[in-house]
């Protein structure tokens, strides 16, 4: 039964099915100018699947983070254009690109990024709360979403009392709020041991296949590779053609 | 909804105390110097609380209740004369010197009024009655001015002029802050004082004649009649009556009131304190609101990169500035009426916290400190979403 308010959180901005949810070319990014400019991004030519799980690796510095920002309508990148289900989003002004980002992008961080002050439920209503889903109805879909992610028995635990594993559940479960069509997590493993970081992704990529979600993850965590159904590696602003020896040793 | 700013704001409890205290001493201090300027303000016409007057006569020279110049007695029943009048009753104010002890002395404002009369009458009178002013000498002081005249209480007696007095009464809380300490007295009795010398008393003194119509008051009282138009009636007092000004009571008050607060610094002093207050208050509640997000620049910047407008935010800071605001508002006026009410009992300085004072400290305080937001949003307005994707 599809979401009650999803009609509620549609945009003059279309999401139509399309066959790449992620579509990039030519990306570029500098940060600086003249003698301090940097270049983070070499012209990019990316793209996903839609209903993939895609992960994004590469070593530090080598701008992962950077493309899964512009890929995520939070950066605007130098040159190049972008398309996200189907809409270019390149020359979207900021209010129409958090909209777009609102209607369409679950985010999963890294340092998880919850409300200290909020349980873990009152963390996920006040995204349901973000895309104007109030009251009981969104009480009721954030208690879903935690049971969804196996935290039934959490919502009303404040996230110092949550463990690692749980705290990323629970960011799982946010990004969830409002059935995005594209997830994107950045390093969500990293804080988490090898174990945990394993059922996350294994929980996240059942989740997304249940709900027709696109995952872009950006990782250093070789062991998760298996789950995913493509792979692209990033080094020096640029994507390789294939996987480099360094990698494949560590897999 | 989840109400973001009401969790973050008790989630620290410590620096919401001190927020609060902050706010409360912001609140006092405003609310004190207006209660203080209301009350000053409201003291200084307090002689015309004490009458039923409709329009009260005086010298047109008169700049305000205190100071005028005298006028005749003869236009009492000048004014009794004019059409529209009810009843008019004359009334005496004037400064005098009070001697007692040791060649000790203080500053007095005599105040005669018939005792029968209807249209003067202070209150509360809590001991003696107004009766007794009519016996020669007669007097009744404040309790409040008790030790500032050196009086124990009824019975006892003191020196105006050459005359030795007799305290047959005892108001209580006839006090003005500009005022010296009131001694009520009959007409014919205060006309004796004024006219006294001051010299030792006279040890067998004449009873005080009946006043003449060239003897000199200061106001005529008026009772207009029922449904009397008082503007038309001020006109014809005027016309009918040589050299005076006749004015409403409300207009006496507000002029009275008027040359204190603007003639006298004492309006912009203590509206000097109630600004410093206000902007103590802003500081502290900018300071505190500014940190408090400066902590959760990361959640803010977790909503932006979920795509929350800049409003939601705004919305989240302004809901804790008003949090702020009244819960910083509610005891802070709570302590105000608690000082109030303790130096009107203790000193008889008024601090007068009315609704409209209540009311406009309220708005003030919402003012503040969602003017001190400003700075926060501020904050938030530059926050780049991205910065979600650093590793905290």
């Amino acid at each position: 039964m599809p979401f009650p308010f999803m009609t509620d959180i549609q945009t003059d901005i279309a999401a139509p099915n399309v066959q790449y949810a992620i579509s990039a070319e030519r990306v570029e990014m500098v940060f600086g100018s003249g003698d301090q400019a940097f270049k983070a991004l070499k012209g990019i030519d990316l793209k996903i699947l839609t209903g993939d799980i895609q992960l994004l690796m590469g070593p530090s510095g080598s701008g992962k983070t950077t493309l899964l920002s512009i890929l995520g309508g939070i950066l605007t990148p130098s040159g190049g254009s972008v398309s996200l289900l189907g809409q270019e989003i390149t020359g979207l002004s900021r209010p129409k690109l958090a909209k777009f980002r609102l209607n369409h992008i679950g985010f999963i961080f890294q340092g998880f990024n919850l409300f200290p002050a909020l349980t873990a439920a009152e963390n996920v209503e006040a995204a349901l709360n973000l895309k104007r889903v109030y009251g009981r109805e969104a009480r009721q879909e954030a208690w879903r979403l935690l049971e969804q992610v196996g935290l039934a028995d959490k919502g009303d635990n404040l996230p110092q009392d949550l463990s690692g594993g749980q705290k990323q559940r629970v960011a799982i479960a946010r990004s969830l709020a409002g059935k995005p069509r594209l997830l994107l997590a950045d390093e969500p493993t990293a804080a988490l041991d090898s174990q945990r970081g394993r059922i996350i992704i294994e929980l996240l990529r059942k989740l997304a296949k249940e709900e027709c979600c696109t995952v872009l993850m950006v990782t250093h965590d070789p062991r998760i590779i298996d789950l995913a159904d493509r792979v692209v590696y990033v080094e020096d602003g640029m994507i390789l053609p294939e996987a480099p020896s360094s990698f494949t040793h560590l897999v | 909804m989840v109400s973001i700013a009401r969790k973050n704001l008790f989630q620290d409890l410590p620096r919401f105390i001190v927020a609060q205290a902050g706010i409360m001493f912001a609140v006092g201090l405003v609310t004190i110097q207006m209660g203080l300027l209301n009350g000053f303000t409201r003291s200084s016409s307090l002689l015309t609380d004490s009458s039923t007057a409709d329009i009260w006569v005086a010298s047109q020279e008169l700049r305000y209740l205190d100071l005028t110049l005298p006028i005749p007695y003869e236009r009492l029943e000048q004014a009794r004369n004019v059409n529209g009048v009810e009843q008019a009753e004359a009334l005496i104010t004037q400064g005098s010197v009070w001697r007692y002890g040791i060649s000790q002395i203080a500053p007095i404002r005599i105040v005669g009024f018939d005792p029968e009369g209807e249209l003067f009458q202070p209150e509360p009178l809590i001991e003696g009655s107004w009766a007794e002013l009519n016996n020669p000498y007669a007097i009744a002081i404040d309790r409040l001015d008790l030790t500032t005249l050196d009086v124990t209480g009824l019975g006892d007696t003191s020196e105006i002029g050459s005359f030795r007095t007799d305290v047959v009464a005892i108001t209580s809380g006839i006090r003005s802050i500009v005022s010296s300490p009131f001694v009520f007295t009959s007409l014919n009795n205060a006309t004796a004082f004024l006219n006294s010398p001051v010299a030792a008393p006279v040890s067998d003194p004449p009873v005080p004649p009946e006043l003449q119509p060239e003897s000199l008051i200061t106001f005529v009282l008026v009772k207009a009649r029922p449904d009397e138009n008082l503007q038309q009636l001020k006109r014809r007092l005027e016309v009918a009556l040589p050299d005076v000004m006749a004015l409403t009571q409300d207009e006496l008050a507000d002029l009275t009131q008027d040359y204190w607060r603007q003639s006298t610094g004492v309006g912009f002093i203590l509206g000097l304190g109630a600004v410093v207050g206000i902007i103590v208050g802003t500081v502290v509640v900018g300071q505190i609101l500014y940190s408090s997000v400066s902590d959760h620049l990361r959640e803010f910047g977790t909503l932006k990169a979920m795509g929350s407008s800049d409003w939601f935010i705004y919305r989240i800071i302004l809901e804790q500035a008003l949090w702020m605001a009244v819960l910083g508002y509610l005891p802070g006026m709570a302590l105000c009426l608690g000082v109030g009410a303790w130096t009107l009992e203790a000193q008889a300085v008024q601090i007068l916290i009315g609704p409209t004072t209540a009311v406009g400290v309220f708005v003030v305080t919402v003012a503040m400190c969602s003017g001190a937001a400003v700075f926060a949003i501020q904050k938030v307005t530059r926050l780049d979403p991205a910065v979600v994707f650093k590793s905290s």
